[in-house]
């Protein structure tokens, strides 16, 4: 005991000459209208712990060192020390996310459901499974959300895709991804409630104050993430986000797509957050169209207008408006906006048998190449050998390259599927795969009422084809290729359903089956220890 | 009519059937061993009379005692005799497991009363107390010893209840979570950081590293900026200002546990926390009142067992965006004072004087009380959880129990055993053994293996067995008894007949 405590009054002594870490919190609201009329809102709450490195997996026995924070958030900071993680992404969404009406989301996570992935680097007592276990589990307890169901069933190492957005510290450790979906997890206030606690001003100032769960919960698309990453020569940053796209014209009595912070949100902004470094909203202004809007921005150019939410007079609330417009007209047709269209549908009706569906549209004049990523719980396992790429009814399986398959192992581990397709320009590409519904333990279903079980999203990438970097030249082309951002897309989620028991009567079950096996037992063993004997038909007294 | 009358059919034998039956208990009885393994409880048996003996087994601490009368005039022997005496007849050191020996000869790790007339409080330096006695009680000197003795040797005897409830219980590991609290940092006056690392180790540190004898501690400390109460306080008119208070009932409820993030998830160990909380301009000055409804000076209050807070009332109103130097060192004193209450640190009897300072305000004497202390409670703890686990284990019949858990009851009680053979050489080793004592004998208690087939129970079993098992064996043991009927008829009949037998024989050839 006395040794250990040492450790600490020398840490303590450390922390001192070291002086305090500094700590810096900055929000934002970013506001962009749709084509659709729908408002789509990104929150950003990022706190950065100057100079804080991620525990070394190596110290994970020894003492650590306390943690004394101001505006970075304890509970997290000791989920995070206590499991050694470096890296962290976790997002609960609902809804489906239109990427060919509302283009590229402002945060990248959008998958339907919970998406937890973490980097973590090896070594120390503990495994890295062991600590994802600590972790999922610890996560689950803070976001009151099913996160601990994320178990080996639904973990993969998807490297590729999920590359760590901030920097690794530098040192001989490798480290390890963990990814896991759980698209049945459906997002709800309390998990907002134990979110907003996370930020120094909570709901109650700032601009986590339009942070309403009645609109927000009630909107076409919401989601909650959290971001933890290590960025060199910085320190810590955990970022919290609301993504949410709202409707305007669904709430206003005459059908205009006006909007403002105190009728989409029900929510004005009154007391600025006291510790916020940087506290602005940003709004995306509508091009080409006659607008106005109000109050008047600290500033503004052609595409964005700033408020500097400190600065502003309160109680805050930012409005635009379409005064020539009597009455919002839904756009008949809408160009996509994304520079991919991906749909994915599991055809057939049997419970044993299926058909998974991929089309994958290109929506430019350059030839795209995207990474396409399955990671299908075992619940779904496919038949990799009818994997057939076709363009307009021809077969292009050479369009398909690069597939790394991982299958998978029923009840134990997810299949993971990794490839990348070329799609020429402006044409649609129909990739079929046989897929094969297997049996379940009777205690592998869930205890609740079956609707069936929802698969995670496919991933894509798009990015630019190698042979246009090759070519090159084209001015054109050029700007193609910088506008691609490397952007993981979802795919909606899907539906399976798996042959299903009655539950209803398992006493009824054993007593069937016992009868049954005991009528068969009884007629075997009659049969064979009967004793057979010839009856002489004494014919005298029958004549 | 008899069926042995006729005559069986060529590929009939009795002896076939009969084999039959019999290859069909041979799988039975075959089977029976495998049945019995599947199905039993591993139930390994506790060692219940080593458990029982250990009721009313008490820990006894030897304590010498070196009295010291210097040169003077006092009369060594006499005064020697006296104090024992005096401690004879006072049966709480024994009650309290203490054996004490009175001699005038100091070993190095003895306790040592000094004895000198004069007219000072008594005065404590390291393991040795001064006490000097008016030239007019030189007749009563061996009762004042034995005095301060009862309250130095045994400082919890004279706790009133309410003291003794909110002393946590021991644990190897505390967190300590300190917390900034304010109402309403948007407000006027709100503290938006504190220097908590210098207050750390100017006031706590020494408390700390004294107490980690018996205790680790793992710190953290955080800023809250809306922290609302759940309660309105009430309002007081004091000399024409507005005050606001908080009644004891008040206090009771206090913590707004919904509101304010205070819980950590990632460990099991206890929790200690520490708030200093600022009203907001609202509620400002924020008092505690006494059941009068008049305010006290008080500005800090304990919650037994859960830790301890300070409310802190800025001077100057405005926001000060650092709380650091004489108000904050202020609220870490508190906060000391806090912890150490919880921890049982006993304290000194108001007359008593502490020569050196550098010993965290703990003197040795207090220490080696508190680590008695938490020795008994632990060793008495260990005991009672070991009679449980035999008691429950008697008690429940289908309770598992493992090899793990009958290797804990076992280390437990050598650890209990080591605790007893040590308490004579070395306190420190004695809370050790104790305390490892207590928590494999905890573990051993919640053992998630002996839990298994509580929900499992054996009627549930022959539900499961009877309409399968019953259904064969109807036919099973009609067989053996048709059989038997048979066999026996066979022989009666082979006797009554054997005479007749060659008759018999040539008339069906």
């Amino acid at each position: 005991m006395r040794y250990s405590f040492k450790s600490f009054v020398c840490t303590l002594c450390l922390g001192v000459t070291v002086a305090a870490l500094s700590e810096e919190f900055h929000e934002e609201l970013f506001l962009r209208p749709l084509r659709d009329g729908k408002v789509s809102a990104r929150f950003s709450f990022s706190t950065l712990l100057n100079g804080a490195v991620p525990r070394d997996p190596e110290t994970l026995g020894a003492e650590d060192e306390s943690q004394l924070y101001t505006l970075f958030p304890l509970a997290l900071g000791q989920i995070l020390r206590e499991y050694a993680v470096t890296e962290l992404h976790l997002t609960l969404n609902a809804g489906k996310w239109n990427y060919d009406r509302w283009g590229y989301p402002d945060e990248p996570g959008v998958g339907t459901g919970a998406e937890l992935w973490a980097w973590m680097g090896e070594g120390g007592i503990a495994s890295v499974d062991n600590r994802w276990l600590g972790l999922r589990n610890a996560l689950a307890g803070l976001f009151c959300a099913s996160l601990g169901s994320l178990d080996e069933q639904r973990t993969t190492s998807p490297v590729l895709t999920f590359q760590p957005e901030g920097s690794l510290p530098n040192s001989t450790v490798n480290y390890r991804l963990r990814h896991a979906t759980l698209p049945s997890e459906h997002v709800c206030t309390e998990n907002l409630t134990p979110f907003l606690k996370l930020l120094p001003c909570k709901s109650l100032s700032g601009i986590a104050s339009l942070l309403n769960p009645h609109k927000l919960f009630d909107a076409d698309w919401h989601g909650l993430g959290m971001h933890v990453r290590y960025l060199e020569g910085a320190g810590v940053e955990v970022r919290l986000a609301t993504q949410a796209v709202l409707d305007p014209v669904r709430t206003s009595s005459d059908k205009r797509r006006d909007w403002s912070l105190s009728a989409i949100f029900d929510r004005r902004i009154e007391k600025a957050c006291p510790v916020a470094r940087s506290s602005v909203i940003r709004v995306r202004l509508p091009q080409n169209e006659t607008y106005a809007i109000v109050p008047s921005p600290s500033t503004m150019d052609s595409i964005y207008a700033t408020y500097l939410v400190r600065e502003m007079e309160k109680p805050l609330d930012v409005a635009i408006l379409w005064p020539e417009e009597t009455k919002f007209v839904y756009p008949t047709a809408i160009e996509p906006q994304t520079h991919i269209s991906v749909h994915r549908t599991l055809n057939g009706a049997s419970q044993h048998a299926g058909h998974l569906a991929l089309t994958v549209t290109n929506n430019h004049d350059t030839e795209l190449q995207a990474g396409y990523l399955e990671t299908m719980p075992w619940l779904l396992q496919f038949y990799l050998h009818t994997l057939h790429a076709e363009i307009d009814g021809v077969l292009r399986d050479d369009l398909v390259k690069l597939i790394s398959y991982t299958p998978a192992l029923p009840h134990v581990q997810p299949a993971l599927l990794q490839a990348v397709l070329t799609l020429p320009p402006r044409s649609t590409m129909r990739l079929t795969m046989d897929v094969v519904k297997p049996f379940l333990a009777y205690t592998e279903h869930p205890p609740d009422a079956q609707r069936g079980w929802d698969l995670p999203p496919a991933v894509f990438v798009p990015f630019a084809s190698q042979n246009a970097s090759q070519i090159g030249s084209d001015p054109q082309q050029g700007a193609v290729l910088s506008d691609v951002r490397s952007t993981r897309m979802y795919t909606p989620v899907l539906l399976v359903d798996l042959a299903t028991p009655d539950f209803s009567m398992p006493y009824n079950v054993i007593i069937m089956s016992c009868t049954l096996i005991a009528l068969i037992f009884g007629m075997v063993f009659n049969t064979l220890t009967r004793k057979f004997v010839v009856v002489r038909v004494d014919e005298k007294k029958s004549s | 009519m008899d069926a042995i009358s006729k005559p069986a059919l060529a590929f009939e034998s009795p002896l076939t059937r009969r084999s039959i039956i019999a290859a069909y208990f041979l799988v039975i009885f075959l089977a029976l061993p495998l049945w019995w393994k599947t199905t039993s409880i591993e139930r390994q048996g506790l060692p219940a009379s080593r458990v029982s003996a250990q009721i009313g087994r008490d820990l006894v601490f030897p304590v010498r005692i070196a009295l010291n009368t210097g040169p003077h005039e006092l009369g060594m022997d006499r005064i020697v005799l006296d104090v024992q005496r005096q401690i004879e007849k006072n049966g709480d050191f024994e009650q309290n497991g203490l054996q004490l020996h009175v001699s005038n000869a100091a070993t190095a790790n003895d306790y040592q009363v000094t004895l000198r007339l004069g007219t000072w409080d008594p005065v404590i330096k390291g393991r040795e107390v001064v006490l000097e006695i008016l030239p007019e009680h030189v007749g009563i000197a061996a009762m004042q010893v034995a005095d301060i003795l009862v309250t130095l040797l045994m400082p919890y005897t004279s706790l009133w209840s309410s003291q003794a409830e909110r002393i946590v219980s021991y644990s190897p590991r505390y967190r300590l979570a300190f917390t900034l609290l304010n109402e309403d940092a948007t407000g006027d006056n709100a503290a938006l950081s504190w220097d908590v690392r210098g207050a750390l180790s100017a006031q706590l540190s020494p408390l700390l590293a004294r107490l980690s004898v018996l205790h680790n501690f793992t710190i953290e400390s955080q800023v809250q900026y809306h922290g609302p109460l759940a309660f309105e306080p009430h309002a007081l008119q004091v000399a024409e200002k507005t005050e606001y208070g908080l009644t004891p009932e008040d206090l009771t409820v206090f913590v707004n546990s919904a509101q304010w993030t205070l819980s950590s998830s990632v460990s099991n160990d206890p929790v200690l926390h520490f708030i200093a909380f600022i009203p907001s301009s609202r509620h400002s000055p924020l008092r505690i009142l006494d059941s009068d409804g008049s305010p006290t000076p008080s500005s800090a209050f304990i919650l037994p067992q859960w830790g301890g807070i300070v409310i802190y009332n800025p001077e100057s109103t405005g926001v000060a965006h650092t709380l650091a130097g004489r108000p904050l060192d202020a609220i870490f004193a508190t906060f000391r004072q806090q912890l150490s209450a919880l921890l049982g640190v006993p304290e000194l009897p108001p007359h008593v004087q502490v020569r050196s300072n550098e010993l965290a305000g703990v003197t040795d004497w207090q220490l080696d009380a508190l680590v008695r202390r938490r020795a008994a409670e632990n060793t008495a703890s260990a005991q009672e959880t070991l009679q449980s686990i035999v008691r429950l284990v008697a008690q429940i019949e289908d309770m598992p129990v493992g090899e793990d858990v009958k290797g804990d009851v076992e280390n437990a009680l050598a650890a209990l055993d080591q605790t007893y053979s040590t308490a004579s050489s070395s306190q420190f080793q004695v809370l050790a053994f104790a305390s490892k004592a207590q928590s494999i004998a905890s573990r051993a208690f919640f053992n998630p293996g002996m839990l298994a087939l509580l929900y499992f129970p054996a009627e549930h079993k022959w539900a499961v067995y009877a309409p399968l098992f019953a259904s064969v064996a109807a036919p099973l043991l009609a067989s053996v008894i048709r059989e038997a009927i048979v066999w026996r008829r066979e022989k009666k009949a082979k006797a009554a007949v054997a005479p007749a037998a060659d008759d018999r024989g040539h008339k069906a050839g």
